[in-house]
């Protein structure tokens, strides 16, 4: 299943940290003279509009939709009948059903009076949602580094991961079978995790474990890490996807990125990776 | 290919919708993109972009992070050529442009009837969705959260064989309107717990959708479920070669309209009346008495009247159908019955 118990605890991510964001978003706007600004959601590239709003569609895809001056404003191709559900666990009070989502983008548009309008990252806008007379605002521009409420929540994660895979993996050797993938579907979910991606490749296992918005990735093998190994793959998780490799020259200061090792252990080849953030020292374990 | 005129079509597949690109090359690649280019000659050519991907498929793919720039080689050594690209409308604008041709809806039809081996994976995944369901009902308990629950379902599904799974959840009473992901919920005595799980088995998914009631169902439930039976049954009934699928949606309607319910089958309280299966959980088309589609032999279908009513909430009854040459005939075997524990 994509998406696990979703739910919104202010006390881990409190209110004022949305309001911030969308201050960076309000003034990047102004600064480009922009009234609004439109962020893509799907099922699986749902991190964008995750950080802006708390609001990841388990299904089907949406537009957040950011005015300079007001409200976000939620196009949604999901049922009205969830919509108590839905802000029940985002910031999001106006929500507009829209099973065609660029006819509801036009008619708010020109209810609001809006002609120019930003979107993040455009070149990667779905090819049917194309939005005219619109401007690039890329994600960078209104995400440098994760704040602390983020990186808390990536180290929480993180942590997760490592505890119950590490503990999977001790004790007797562990067949990575089916039924351990059950074990740890069971595992992870009961402990809070929202989605999920395990894969496992010979002896080494590679899980993916979304816990309220924020991705990390592990891979451990049945044996001990190899002492010496070589990168096999970097992969961006502060992106728009969940993961995406990339060349470790793209990751920028801040970037939260799981790395991959190989290498060759009892004659085995094996992979070990985690999850790091760019900091000022270079990568740090989270 | 050469009655469309294309000379190149390309099947795209992002990890959300992977079904286009899977219907060329059943290949579970980790993502974010992968496409498949089928030229005239019939060769095949794979872009992905992760290198376990290019692994799994044993080499036999270019593998560059770049996709983008892939893509555009691969379009690029044929520019005169004709391109279409099934799946277009959900590709990043950068990856193609208003030159390529759209294959969307001509290659959902060729995927609509399905071949032998389609209905053999099919039919694993709908018998993995009655030993789910049977897990299911054994698991839920009066106490446990309902994220919980999906958590042993889910567990299940894969030390099953699942290669993924979508479910939604519901529980309690008349106040519950529709399902959603699981939350924090308690199952309570009396509560309906509904659930739709769709178990997917290499690329192929069927969905079994089933209400349970935690103890003894009080009378409305029971007058409820009575209904969404008939209206299953008339789905069933109607569901063959050359019958359009908007009459499946409206024979299930006639019924909640027969007894007075019939403001409870528009989109305020309900989506569909259920809709095709294969490669994707939710395929066009769509069982909804405005869509005009001729259904055809070899389709799978789900039909499920599945809505809210003030007797009972959000309940939901179906079986995964395949479409016979004289009429239908459920995939699934789990008992058609309100289950109560």
């Amino acid at each position: 299943m994509k998406r696990g118990w979703i739910t919104w605890d202010k006390t881990e991510l409190p209110p004022s940290a949305f309001e911030s964001r969308l201050a960076v978003v309000r003034a990047r706007l102004a600064a480009a003279d922009l009234p609004a600004l439109v962020v893509y959601s799907d099922v699986w590239r749902s991190n964008q509009g995750r950080y802006l709003s708390n609001f990841m569609p388990y299904w089907n895809r949406a537009l957040l939709v950011i005015p300079r001056d007001g409200a976000p404003v939620l196009l949604c191709g999901l049922s009205p009948r969830v919509y108590p559900w839905i802000r029940s666990v985002t910031i999001l009070e106006d929500i507009r059903p829209s099973a065609n989502i660029p006819q509801q983008l036009n008619q708010l548009r020109t209810e609001k009076g809006w002609s120019r309008i930003g979107v993040l990252d455009l070149p990667q806008l779905p090819y049917e949602l194309s939005v005219p007379d619109a401007v690039d605002v890329p994600w960078s521009a209104i995400h440098a580094e994760p704040d602390e409420a983020e990186l808390s929540m990536y180290r929480r994660a993180a942590a997760m991961a490592r505890e119950i895979l590490d503990e999977e993996l001790s004790g007797p050797p562990v067949l990575l079978d089916r039924r351990f993938v059950g074990r740890l579907e069971r595992r992870f979910r009961r402990a809070g995790a929202e989605d999920l991606v395990i894969f496992i490749t010979g002896d080494s296992v590679s899980v993916a474990l979304e816990y309220r918005g924020h991705w990390v990735k592990i891979v451990r093998a049945t044996v001990a890490a190899p002492r010496s190994s070589s990168v096999f793959k970097t992969e961006l998780l502060s992106g728009p996807y969940p993961y995406e490799c990339c060349l470790q020259s793209d990751l920028k200061p801040g970037s939260i990125f799981a790395v991959t090792t190989e290498g060759i252990v009892e004659g085995k080849r094996v992979f070990h990776g985690d999850t790091f953030r760019l900091g000022p020292d270079g990568a740090e374990l989270l | 290919m050469a009655e469309h005129g294309w000379d190149l079509l390309l099947l795209y597949g992002h990890t959300w919708r992977k079904d286009y690109f899977r219907c060329l090359v059943n290949f579970n690649f980790s993502g974010p993109h992968a496409v498949a280019a089928l030229d005239r000659s019939g060769r095949v050519r794979v872009i992905v972009c992760d290198p376990w991907d290019f692994e799994g498929l044993n080499g036999e793919a270019i593998f560059e992070l770049d996709f983008a720039a892939a893509l555009n080689r691969l379009i690029g050594v044929s520019r005169s050529a004709v391109v279409a690209v099934a799946g277009k409308e959900l590709m990043q604008a950068r990856f193609t442009s208003a030159d390529h041709v759209s294959a969307t809806y001509a290659v959902e039809e060729l995927r609509r009837v399905k071949s032998e081996d389609e209905i053999a994976l099919i039919r694993q995944a709908a018998e993995l969705s009655d030993s789910g369901y049977r897990h299911f009902a054994q698991a839920a308990e009066v106490g446990m959260a309902e994220y919980e629950l999906v958590a042993e379902v889910e567990s299940f599904l894969k030390s099953n064989g699942a290669e993924d799974n979508f479910m939604l959840i519901a529980s309690g009473g008349t106040e519950v309107v529709g399902m959603k992901p699981p939350t924090w919920r308690r199952l309570q005595a009396g509560d309906s717990v509904t659930t739709e799980l769709t178990p997917q088995i290499d690329g192929y998914w069927a969905q079994i959708c089933r209400t349970l009631v935690m103890g003894e169902p009080s009378a409305g439930q029971l007058e409820a479920f009575a209904i969404f039976a008939e209206a299953r049954q008339a789905a069933e009934d109607v569901l063959k070669p050359g019958v359009n699928i908007a009459d499946v949606a409206r024979v299930q309607n006639d019924v909640f309209r027969k007894y007075g319910y019939g403001e409870y089958t528009g989109p305020k309280y309900t989506r569909v009346r259920g809709h095709n299966l294969g490669l994707h959980p939710d395929e066009n088309p769509y069982v909804l008495e405005d869509v005009d589609y001729i259904v055809k032999e070899g389709m799978v279908v789900i039909a499920h009247p599945n809505t809210y009513l003030p007797l009972s909430g959000y309940m939901v009854f179906g079986d995964t159908l395949l479409v016979t040459a004289d009429g239908c005939t459920s995939l699934n075997a789990t008992e058609r019955k309100l289950f109560r524990k």
